[in-house]
Formats: C-alpha cells, structure tokens, sequence
C-alpha cells in the first residue's frame, strides 16, 4: 500500500518531469497527460477500495482514511476530466508548444500538491502542501500575460498567503501547547498523538488556535469576507483549471477543515464552535448572493456560485448533527462535480461566442442544442432541482437545520438558496433560451468536454437516485471520523 | 539576545520610511540577518543542531537567495519608487509604534514565554509591522516586503514560543517562502514586460 501512496504523489510529479522531453511534440505531450490521468484515477480507485475494505491506511508519513479516499475519488475524477478537456481547448485558444509545455507541467504539480494535501499526517507538513498548492497554481491563474490575469493571480498569492500564514501562526500556537502539555519533538504536530492528547491541553491556547486555523484555511476556501481573490483567479485561470480550482481545490481546503475540526471538537466548546462555523458560512452566502443576483461574467457567476456552496457546506458543517455533516460532505462531492463541468462548458462558450459577457451570450440552445442542454441541466442542478444529488444533500442540510431545533436557520438557509436560485435561474434563461440573429453559427463543443461534462452529471444525477453502498458506508465513515465516533 | 531585538526593531522600523526599493530590500537583508542570529543564540541556549541548520538556512534562503533575486529584477527595472504610499510615511511609522505597543500589551494580558516576553513581543510586532507594510504600500516590491517582514516575524513567534517546529516542517516552510518570492518576482516581470506600472493600486479592474 505504501508503495501505491508514494505513486499516487509520484506519477504527476513524473509526468510534469517527462513533459519538458516532450516539450516539442504537441500530440505526445497531450496523450501523456491523457494517458497519465488515466493510470493515477486507477491508482486512486484502488487505495480508495483499499481504505473502504480496512476502514485506515497508515504509514510513515501518510495517513488515508475514508475522508481522505472521498477527497481523493473527487481529485482524481476532476484531473482526469480536466487533463482531457485541456486538449481541445488550448488548441482552440493557439497557445505555442513551450507554453503548452509549462502549462501541463504546472497542471501536474497543481494536482501533486492537491494530492498530498490529502494524504500527509501531519498538520505541518499539511500546511506546507496547502501553501504550495496556491503557488503552483498561481502562474496557471496569470497563464495568459493579460492585465487582468495578473492582476487576478497577485491578489491570489498576496491574499491567500497571508491568511495562510495565520494559519501557520494558529499551528505554532497548537504545537506551543502541546509543548507545554510535555509532547516531545517527535510526534509534533502529529494529527493522531493530537487526536489522543487535545483534551490535556491548555483550552484557551487551543481556543485561539482554532480561530486563526479557521481563519486562515477559511481564506483558502474562500468564505466571506476573506472570498475576494476567489472570483477574480477563477474567472482569470484557463477554464479547465478554473474547474480545478473551484471542484478540487476548495474541496482539499475544505478536507483540510475539517481534519483540523475532527481535532478541536474534542477540546473546544461546542457551542463555540457551532457560532464561528455557522457564522462564517452564512455570512458568505449572504455575500454571495448580490454577486449572483447581478453578474455580467459568466465565469465569474460561477466563481460566486462556489463561494455560496463553500457557505452552504461549512452551515453543514456547523448544524454538527451527523445527518448535517452527511449532507455536507455528500454536497462537496456534488458541487465539485458539477462546478468542474460548468467551467468546462463555461470555457467553450466563452470561446464560441468570444466573450465572457452574459449580455452577449444569447440563443445558446438553439445554436448548440447539445452543449446548450447540457450546460442548462448543469445549471439547474447546482440549484438544486430535483432530482439530482445536489437537491439531495442541500435537502438533508436544510433539514439537519430544523431537526437541531433551530427554525430561524433552517429559514434563513431556505430564503437564502431562494434567492440564490432565482438569480441563477434568470441567468440561465438569458443564456439558454433568449434569441439573437446571428450570422455565424457556433460549433458545437468537442466530444471529449461533452463527455466529461456529461460523466460529472450522470454521477451526480446517479447520486440523487441512488446511494450506492459502498459510497454510503464511506461518507457515514468519514462522518463519524469528523465528530469523533 | 535584547540587543538584537532591538536593532531588529530598528531595522525594521526604518522599512516605513523607506521609498527606494533598492533600500528596502537591504533592509530586509539586514532583518534576515538579525533573525539568522537569533536563531543561532537560541540554538546556543537548547545546544542543539537543529537551530545551527536552521540558522543557516536563514542565511542561505532569507538574506541570500531571495534578496538576490529581488536585487536582480530591480536592476533590470525602470527607476521605480514608493511615491504615493496609502499611508504617509510619518502615519506608517506611528502605526508601526502601535504596532510594538500592541504586541506588548498581547503579551503581557497572554503571560505566555515568559522567559522570552520581549523576544515574543518583537516577534508579533514583526509580524503586525509587515502586515502593515502589504496593505499600505502600492508598489508589488514592497508588498513583497512585507510579505516576507510579516514570515519573519511568523518565524521568531514559533522560535520564541517553541525553539522553532520540527525539521521537516521547517524545511517545507522555508521551500514555500523561496517559492513565494519567485512566483512573485515572476509576475512582476509579465507586469512589467506587458509595459505595466508595477503600481498594484492601478490593477483595479476587477470588480463584482
């Protein structure tokens, strides 16, 4: 099993390294990442079946449990997708060989740092791989040397840097207590000694720590109001990466969360917890839902869409019942899903009709009945019309809220996805429906983006279904992993 | 051990006073140098090896590498200067008093580290100090500066609290800074080969 983590970290850390032999042949370059993606899903889905079956994997320095195998099945879907809609639509943009060579070696180290992120033990070197995931794909975000792209990317490093750092600050504060708690150098930091330990340690220098943890990986999640870099890198980023950046990496900031809650559950008041998480998370809808309401970017809907989603998972989170906690993760899975597809779509449709602007994108339907559909049975479902798995999960959180007892959040929670809906709907009208003269009639989407979107959404169309077993078993796993069980 | 916070307090006081970015980064130099010595005077105290690296690598990364790279893409830059800070420069020099008073005061009201309380209060006002330095300064250099002022003081917080984190942490830690500085030195230079003012106040386009 150790050999297969050390793969899972090892072969796109290969494929980046192989990708400057083949920097001058376009086509192997393409079908090695193609190919790539394929071998390390494999590689997933066989540690994911392996942590299903003995519940841990553990050793040396990794650590994989059912949380970590959900997060890992969601990357590993999301860079296969991701690697193989690259193809068509650099071709489409024109980007020259050596910038396509840096641009799939970065990819590659985006998606090892992802990777490692959620397979490490320990909180430090956790940390590490958090802040590296942001560098690595920081220059994917200014990929195009525009004005805006840059821009996009230097708050991106700036803002989530920072907040990073008082993450690590929070981290110091932890590994400070565990000191004076008379832990020894060798198992600093270590997320299973901690586990054990928390509750013998000071409780106010515990308390602190949470909040700059919360604060800092809450900056990487991008909840409100610490959510500005969000919109701007994701509407920047070439699209497939947009898709990664808005399916994979918030959901690995999120896990990161939510390993650090599984720890300070235990040694933190409950009802504290409960009003930083329920705080934090209703607040970014709220913030969100203006954007949504008045947006002219389509990427950038989308962007604000995801802050909205973070908020709705972290409310999840926060209800701390373990029917809320199921939904919350089951929604992560979902939104990540669909997400990616929106932005792969969102990036062809940008392409065809040459602009970003809602306004201008009209008939889309019409001129590509099947892109068009698609795109307008992605859009539904992340507002979550039944009965897709989205409906499902915001369903079980909305209902975790009134089972807690706490009608004025469940209500709230209601009016707020209303409203979140409606705007998404209108837009969606405009986009799909509205009609325009045109001369030039666009192509429609190349197979390969109509089937990774298509794959995503019959997943989460699955999901709203049916509740396979095996995945069942694993998020309630995952969910009694989180809360102590 | 307090002379060399209060030299390290000095030098970086005088980083918000400064306009020239050649001056600001060898005042970061001369910061990194002094937390270098630190590390070397806490490694003395705890006899241990692991400081001894750490102080090197302080050396190597933080007053080497870095400031090198920085010093490089000054020299193949238009002469640009801090003209118009957010903050004045007497303001930023009375904020970063207040930052010292600030830390001192969440010290004392902490009563943590008690042996090494002054030591702990120049970490966190480092640390305020550089955060200061990235909100109030338009220029992407001396954001960068304060980027790196802000690690600094990050750094002494964990040395002073805890004689520094494990190893392998610290050497991923110093990785992430050196990465740091270099994507950021990379997207100064796209800023600057696409003609643009490296004034981030005039990236402002997006919006909503």
């Amino acid at each position: 099993m150790d050999v297969l983590i050390g793969l899972i970290v090892g072969v796109p850390a290969a494929i980046a390294a192989a990708g400057f032999l083949l920097h001058e042949r376009k086509d192997a370059l393409q079908r090695l990442n193609q190919g790539g993606s394929l071998i390390l899903l494999l590689l997933i889905a066989i540690v994911a079946r392996a942590v299903a079956q003995h519940g841990v994997i553990q050793g040396g320095l990794f650590y994989v449990d059912s949380l970590s195998a959900l997060l890992l099945i969601v990357v590993g879907i999301l860079q296969t997708t991701a690697c193989w809609v690259s193809a068509p639509y650099l071709a489409e943009e024109g980007v020259s060989k050596e910038e396509l060579a840096k641009y799939y070696a970065l990819l590659q180290l985006f998606i090892c740092t992802m990777l490692l992120v959620l397979m490490v033990e320990n909180l430090g070197i956790m940390w590490v791989a958090v802040e590296a995931t942001t560098l690595a794909s920081a220059l994917l975000v200014a990929f195009y040397v525009s004005r805006s792209a840059l821009e996009a990317a230097w708050k991106y490093v700036m803002v989530c840097t920072v907040g990073i750092c008082l993450a690590l600050l929070g981290l110091m504060i932890l590994y400070y207590a565990q000191t004076a708690a008379g832990g020894n150098g060798s198992d600093a930091l270590s997320w299973l000694v901690l586990r054990r330990e928390i509750g013998t340690l000071n409780p106010l220098l515990v308390k602190l720590s949470l909040i700059f943890i919360v604060i800092g990986y809450g900056t990487k999640i991008g909840l409100a109001p610490m959510h500005t870099w969000l919109p701007d890198a994701h509407s920047q980023a070439p699209s497939p990466v947009s898709g990664l950046l808005s399916g994979a990496l918030l959901s690995c900031a999120m896990y990161v969360l939510l390993r650090h809650l599984a720890l300070f559950q235990d040694a933190v008041p409950h009802a504290f917890l409960q009003w930083l998480l329920l705080g934090f998370g209703l607040f970014s809808i709220v913030v969100a839902l203006p954007f949504i309401l008045v947006q002219h970017d389509v990427k950038r809907l989308l962007a604000y869409s995801s802050v909205e989603n973070m908020g709705i998972i972290l409310v999840g989170v926060g209800i701390w019942t373990p029917l809320a906690m199921y939904g919350a993760l089951l929604h992560l899975i979902n939104h990540a899903l669909i997400k990616s597809a929106l932005f792969y779509l969102s990036g062809v449709i940008a392409q065809r009709y040459h602009t970003k602007d809602i306004l201008r994108i009209r008939g889309l339907v019409r001129l590509m009945p099947l892109t068009g559909s698609l795109f307008l049975l992605l859009l539904l479902t992340i507002t979550g019309v039944p009965p897709m798995g989205i409906f499902i999960s915001k369903l079980t959180i909305i209902w975790a809220a009134f089972q807690s007892g706490d009608r004025l959040l469940g209500v709230s929670l209601l009016l707020l996805l209303a409203g979140v809906c409606a705007g998404l709907l209108y837009y969606c009208w405009q986009i799909c429906f509205s009609v325009q003269p045109r001369q030039a009639v666009p192509s429609e989407a190349e197979r390969v983006v109509l089937a990774a979107a298509g794959i995503s959404f019959s997943v989460v169309l699955f999901l709203g279904l049916v509740m396979p077993v095996w995945l069942g078993e694993m998020l309630h796993q995952a969910v009694l992993m989180v809360m102590g069980g | 051990m307090n002379i060399l916070t209060v030299l390290l307090m000095l030098t970086s006081f005088s980083l918000t006073r400064v306009s020239h970015m050649k001056t600001a980064v060898q005042l970061l130099v001369a910061q990194s140098l002094m937390v270098a010595a630190v590390c070397v005077v806490v490694a003395a105290e705890t006899a241990s090896l692991h400081g001894y690296l750490v102080a090197g690598l302080t050396l190597v990364v933080k007053a080497g590498l870095i400031p090198f790279s920085l010093l490089r893409m000054l020299k193949a830059s238009r002469h640009e200067r801090e003209i118009h800070p957010i903050l004045s420069y007497n303001l930023s020099s009375l904020a970063a008093g207040l930052c010292l008073v600030l830390a001192h005061s969440i010290v004392g009201q902490a009563k943590i580290g008690a042996d090494n309380g002054e030591a702990l209060a120049s970490a966190i006002a480092l640390t305020l100090l550089g955060l200061m330095l990235i909100m109030t300064r338009r220029q992407a250099l001396m954001q960068v500066v304060g980027l790196l002022t802000m690690e600094n003081g990050l750094y002494l917080v964990g040395l002073s609290i805890t004689h520094g984190l494990p190893l392998i942490i610290e050497l991923g830690i110093f990785f992430d800074v050196l990465v740091v500085a270099v994507v950021l030195s990379i997207l100064i230079r796209r800023l600057r080969l696409k003609g643009l003012s490296t004034d981030t106040s005039q990236l402002q386009e997006l919006k909503g």
